[in-house]
């Protein structure tokens, strides 16, 4: 028994030493000339199974997680990180109420930002956009709201593409452009920015290489964590978006059904042509 | 570099970035623990989604008691694969997939690796359950001997006499197969 525990010790660390420091397995044995012998085929063992283990993910399934991760954090957030009704004067908060109640409830509006279109509560999503956008009176938030929603259609072209809903995907395409469109309009009216820069405006969150995210937030909040607060740092936004969406759109090419790979298409032109409008506007 | 319990902590309060730092430094290690727990791509796809998914609802209720977060994100892949097997269990055996792709470079070692890969999924399937768990995290996920152990809720010392007897057993059904 105390045999075994001393071997299992020896054995473990032969492990370290070959599989952390990069000791050859000839180095290891020579440390330990006795259990040589036995530890020898073990460690050739470990070597084989080390090496087979070492699966990698595919990278469009590792971009289509990643996105779709990012969109479940942002709806997490959301709700949470806004305190929707908290800015807005009492006339409005009433209105909200109203056109929220009329709609569908609360709950219902809740679990509708989730929704994807091939659900009941999509047509509720939709609406509560409207509102949202209704309730903003910065053109800044109400650009980065468009922003924010923008993102929306491209997580819901990638799920009705998975689904080889051709149709469905031109339908949020049209949306999609819609969204663009107006996210032109919108940034084209921001006022030019002083002499700070994007990078000032812009909180960069460490460990580098992940893309900004892109948060929706109304009016009248302090400035967030990565949030833009003009239409510089929205601009460093914007093109971590479309750099994001347009990769993933890309990725997502190979994956889908044949039968949608046209309406796909059409739907990353659509998205490079509005990308590129909104980030000339914000030049 | 933050220390991983100031990134949950960032992440409890919904900090976005800390999360995403956190599934980033996580995904390819549960990806692999779950490869070799599950084997087949589209499955091992999916759950390795739905953790962090499961993960991202219930943070609020991680609590540091010198447990890392590492051990409760392989404690959800773990109960996920171990119920997912349990309901395959009373289907057929499925085939080991094909498609699981190992890291190797070249075409050449891609084959062999490949090869390597259906092998070792076909011999960890003769493994006891405690000894699967050991080999996926010890050298799928690259952990270490301490963390397994906390992951495993075991003494280090039975973590390292699983891991001798689990790589003995593999030896043997190697041995086995290539006869």
């Amino acid at each position: 028994m105390k045999k075994d525990k001393e071997f299992n010790n020896i054995f473990d660390e032969c492990l370290e030493r070959i599989v952390v420091d990069g000791e050859t397995l000839e180095q290891c044995l020579e440390r330990y000339p006795e259990q040589a012998a036995e530890l020898k085929p073990l460690l050739e063992t470990v070597l084989v199974v080390k090496e087979a283990s070492a699966v990698e993910p595919r990278p469009e399934f590792k971009a289509r997680a990643r996105y779709q991760f990012r969109s479940a954090l942002q709806e997490k957030a959301a709700p949470k990180r806004r305190p929707f009704f908290g800015w807005v004067p009492r006339w409005a908060t009433a209105l909200a109420i109203v056109l929220v109640v009329l709609m569908a409830g609360g709950g219902t509006v809740a679990a509708a930002s989730n929704s994807m279109p091939d659900s009941i509560l999509y047509p509720v999503k939709l609406a509560t956009e409207n509102v949202q956008l209704a309730l903003t009176t910065s053109e800044l938030s109400r650009a980065r709201l468009c922003a924010g929603f923008a993102d929306r259609r491209v997580v819901e072209i990638i799920y009705m593409a998975d689904r080889g809903d051709a149709h469905q995907v031109e339908v949020i395409t049209r949306r999609l452009d819609d969204r663009l469109d107006m996210l032109v309009v919108l940034v084209s009216e921001l006022e030019a920015d002083d002499a700070n820069g994007a990078e000032a405006m812009l909180s960069v969150p460490d460990g580098g290489d992940m893309e900004p995210l892109l948060v929706e937030e109304t009016a009248g909040q302090g400035r967030g964590h990565g949030q833009p607060q003009n239409r510089a740092g929205l601009r460093v936004v914007v093109a971590g978006s479309a750099a994001n969406n347009h990769a993933v759109m890309w990725a997502m090419l190979d994956e889908v059904p044949e039968s949608v790979r046209e309406a796909l298409l059409e739907a990353i032109a659509v998205l490079e042509d509005g990308y590129e409008d909104v980030l000339q506007a914000l030049e | 570099m933050p220390s991983e319990e100031s990134l949950v902590r960032r992440a409890q309060n919904n900090d976005q970035e800390a999360f995403a730092q956190l599934y980033e430094e996580h995904f390819d290690k549960i990806y692999r623990y779950l490869a070799l727990r599950v084997g087949n791509e589209m499955e091992v796809e999916d759950m390795t989604q739905q953790v962090f998914l499961n993960a991202l609802r219930s943070i609020s209720s991680f609590r540091w008691r010198g447990v890392p977060f590492s051990a409760w994100l392989y404690r959800i892949a773990h109960n996920q694969a171990v119920d997912h097997l349990r309901k395959k269990r009373k289907r057929a055996s499925v085939p080991l997939d094909e498609s699981l792709i190992s890291s190797g470079d070249s075409p050449h070692s891609t084959t062999e690796l490949k090869m390597d890969v259906e092998q070792l999924l076909q011999a960890t399937r003769r493994l006891t359950e405690a000894q699967r768990e050991v080999i996926s995290l010890r050298f799928s996920s690259e952990l270490s001997i301490a963390r397994v152990a906390r992951i495993m809720d075991k003494s280090e010392g039975a973590v390292k006499a699983l891991q001798h007897s689990a790589i003995v057993a593999l030896r043997r059904t190697m041995l086995v197969t290539e006869q």
